[in-house]
């Protein structure tokens, strides 16, 4: 614990990173995807004459520069924040990595921004292939931040054999494109841009269904078939994506996605089934719409369709998010740092040293409730709060402080077939300092106090 | 290739001369034809219902194994939690959706002539589905259950001189035991499936046969400024659409809160702390205990009781006195009357849950 922890209650610190990160995914990946589209549709307009599209591809870039610079930016800044906030040990490890990847990210950002600010204003003032060119050139930027970003977030599933290797050796760096170009970095790039194309189509609905000039009655017509069929290879391709990058998963993981299949039984971590199962529904359900009520009902497309369609995009994507962040478990950088920051290979040294010995925030009193807060925040809160989300308060049910200390010794001593193992990290710390975790989460159990287990010679015994 | 299945399929089926009635047919669109869709919505509800029971008809075993039955859906097999939380979920939006369509068409004043039956129709669709959602509460069988309906028949059991032996018979026998779970799963299963499709036909013929109505805002313009859209396809699609959504709504309820499964019911435990029924009989609930608390002991039972059936009545009984063309105040007062239930029925509702709290 080598920063001190921002404790969020309610939600947690994970959910402030959640909420921030589907925001600014939803935006960004418009984005990336809108930035290909608008050219496309440019260019389209040129080659066929469509002279009546252009008011609407207009109006379409007025939308699409105000909510990508204005929100997509902002909100990316925002999960800086959070995640320095929340995940800064991992935080740091990327930094450490990929800081220069994040620079050059930096540079296609400016490209980006300046491009879109250059192609709203310039409509009908340059010459058009100009207009054209500056159209492709931010495609080109924003798709490179994409490509950035998108060795850095699938590093964190998948760091790949030769990065773990060279983990903790000080030199990680040097291993930079190995950890880039990792195990899932295509699949998940193939993915996400599809993904991002998808997005462009549903939100250039969201303009076209607010065409309600009679005299462009035919132009949305076609505007709107024209971006239903823009839609369709993605949505073919998109499962087929999936399984491909399912495949590069590794296979512990992935079985993290069967835990919900049979159960909902509480602590047994069934939601990433529950949240992929609404992936699937949610994007069945816009291939439905978009065929049934875009392609063929093009003329009676109205404002809400669109908006419903954006809506189900926005939970197809918070899902997906969800569900792909949790597969990590129980790392935060796989097989490297587990989710509450404490490095694999620290594991032995945090038992044979106490955790809040390597610990720059020690409590400053040796009470055993204030020792077993500090385990608490250390150790559990990157994913669990008292009283809100996966709250220990509920987790506990009324576990007494045997049932308790049981189930702390089975996470402190995992064993292969826990079912724990696979997407808890292990609990680190001295006799004593699990001992004062334990003691700390009965007050949250609402098991009544037993007398026997509350002597005093005992409780010191174990903090000496 | 779509338009060439479709073809092969109207032709099979004999589909072309319904095609060209629901094509003739149209639908009034105005500022609140969104309330248009509430019907469709709790149709939908009702049919993924039949579904999903039928599913969980496959393995629950009603009588003393009920509860283990449950558990072993709930915890043991592959999507059987998923199952069971959508049988209950859409079973709350199928009641929450039949007021707001209750609603809707009182304050539409859709009751009036030639739609009384419709009305009726739909009343008695809506006390059966509360007789669904009370009968389905109990078949887990867990400690919730057992004790939601073991206060929820002192209902019955307040009747003056039948109370008991109607509570009795419902019971079968004096506790709430195996052989209410057999009695009760009769009846969720069996008993109000048969009487609830017939009159849900009725109730949708006469939907078809009288067309839908319009505020009374509408109704008085020209008809010539009165716009509408054709029933086949674009109100089919959108109805559709709504579907689609609300089935969207029902997959993200029982992903993001699957119904979980209490401990086993236990007639020598206490009932559980703060302990109330669902949210559609809360109000009832709650004015009850209101009326116990103003008027203790017999009569604040006794006067609960009259009040709901006389409100009851008055709300069955509206076709027969709020009458087009017999003045403004009448209609005026009707208006009233349906705000003031809105606002008890919501009013007691919240107070309930608050003071649960």
């Amino acid at each position: 614990m080598n920063y001190p922890v921002w404790e969020v209650p309610v939600i947690g610190g994970a959910w402030v990173i959640g909420i921030v990160s589907i925001f600014h995914v939803l935006i960004a990946w418009f984005a990336v995807g809108g930035g290909i589209y608008l050219p496309v549709a440019e260019a389209k307009l040129y080659r066929e004459g469509k002279e009546e599209w252009l008011p609407v591809l207009m109006k379409h870039s007025r939308f699409f520069l105000v909510l990508t610079s204005v929100l997509g930016a902002t909100s990316g800044v925002g999960i800086w924040f959070a995640i320095g906030l929340v995940q800064p040990e991992a935080t740091s490890t990327l930094i450490h990595n990929f800081v220069f990847g994040w620079a050059i990210e930096w540079v296609f950002f400016i490209i980006e921004l300046s491009a879109a600010a250059v192609y709203y204003y310039t409509w009908n003032r340059i010459p058009r292939k100009l207009h054209l060119k500056v159209g492709y050139l931010y495609a080109v930027a924003s798709f490179l931040t994409l490509v950035i970003i998108n060795g850095i977030l699938s590093f964190m599933l998948t760091p790949g054999q030769t990065w773990l290797h060279a983990a903790g050796s000080g030199h990680e760096a040097t291993w930079f494109w190995w950890a880039f170009f990792n195990p899932t970095y295509f699949p998940s790039l193939v993915m996400r841009l599809l993904a991002c194309l998808s997005l462009a189509g549903i939100y250039a609905l969201v303009t076209y269904s607010r065409v309600e000039d009679e005299a462009l009655a035919r132009t949305k017509v076609a505007m709107v078939r024209w971006s239903a069929r823009w839609m369709l290879p993605m949505f073919v391709l998109l499962p087929l994506v999936l399984v491909w990058f399912l495949a590069m998963v590794p296979a512990e993981n992935r079985g993290l996605l069967q835990l919900g299949m049979t159960t909902i039984g509480s602590g047994a971590f069934t939601q990433v089934t529950r949240v992929a199962m609404l992936t699937i529904i949610t994007s069945m359900t816009i291939v439905g719409v978009v065929y049934f009520f875009v392609y063929r009902s093009p003329r009676d497309f109205s404002m809400s369709h669109a908006v419903a369609v954006l809506g189900l995009a926005a939970v197809a994507t918070a899902s997906t998010e969800y569900a792909r962040e949790t597969l990590r478990k129980p790392y935060v950088i796989g097989a490297h740092m587990y989710s509450n920051g404490v490095r694999k290979t620290q594991v032995a040294g945090y038992n044979a040293d106490g955790y809040l010995t390597h610990s720059t925030w020690k409590p400053p009193v040796n009470d055993e409730l204030v020792v077993g807060k500090a385990m608490f925040r250390g150790q559990c809160m990157s994913c669990h709060t008292e009283s809100g989300y996966r709250s220990m308060r509920r987790l506990l049910q009324a576990r007494d402080q045997k049932g308790i200390d049981r189930l702390l010794d089975s996470l402190h001593h995992p064993t292969s077939d826990s079912m724990y193992v696979k997407y808890m990290p292990p609990l680190v710390g001295k006799p004593d300092e699990i001992a004062a975790l334990g003691r700390f989460l009965s007050t949250l159990s609402a098991a009544p106090p037993a007398p026997a287990l509350t002597s005093q010679p005992k409780q010191q015994a174990r903090l000496r | 290739m779509a338009i060439k299945l479709d073809k092969y399929v109207i032709d099979r089926l004999g589909l072309a001369e319904i095609i060209a009635v629901a094509k003739k047919k149209t639908v009034p669109q105005h500022k609140q034809s969104f309330w248009y869709y509430w019907g469709g919505i709790s149709l939908f509800c009702f049919l993924v219902q039949i579904v999903t029971g039928v599913l969980l008809l496959l393995y629950y075993r009603p009588g003393p194994e009920a509860y283990e039955s449950v558990r072993q859906i709930t915890y043991e097999m592959h999507f059987g939690w998923l199952v069971r939380s959508v049988h209950n979920w859409s079973a709350d939006l199928f009641l929450l959706s039949v007021f707001v369509h209750m609603f809707s068409v009182f304050f539409m004043k859709a009751y009036r002539a030639p739609r009384e039956f419709g009305w009726w129709s739909g009343m008695a669709l809506l006390v059966l589905g509360l007789v669904f959602g009370f009968s389905g509460y109990l078949l887990p069988m867990d400690d919730l259950a057992y004790f939601a309906t073991k206060v929820g028949l002192e209902i019955p059991n307040s009747i003056p001189v039948v109370g008991p032996s109607i509570a009795n018979l419902i019971r079968g026998g004096i506790e709430v035991g195996q052989f209410t779970v057999q009695r009760f799963f009769a009846l969720h299963a069996v008993i109000l499936p048969l009487i609830f499709l017939p009159l849900l036909g009725l109730h949708l013929w006469l939907v078809q046969k009288h067309g839908m109505a319009v505020p009374v805002s509408e109704d008085e313009k020209p008809v010539a400024a009165r716009k509408t859209i054709p029933f086949f396809p674009n109100f089919i699609a959108k109805d559709l659409a709504m579907w689609l959504i609300t089935m969207n709504v029902i997959a993200l309820l029982a992903a993001v809160f699957p119904w979980q499964l209490g401990e086993p019911a236990d007639s020598l435990k206490p009932a559980p702390v703060g302990i109330h029924p669902e949210w559609y009989f809360m109000s009832q609930f709650q004015t009850l205990k209101i009326m116990g608390r103003l008027f203790p002991g017999y009569a604040g039972e006794a006067i609960g009781m009259t009040l709901f059936t006389v409100g009851l009545l008055l709300w069955f009984l509206i076709p027969f006195y709020d009458i087009k063309g017999k003045g403004a105040l009448r209609a005026r007062n009707a208006t009233y009357f349906g705000l003031m239930v809105v606002a008890i029925l919501i009013g007691t509702t919240m107070w309930g849950y608050l003071a649960k709290n």
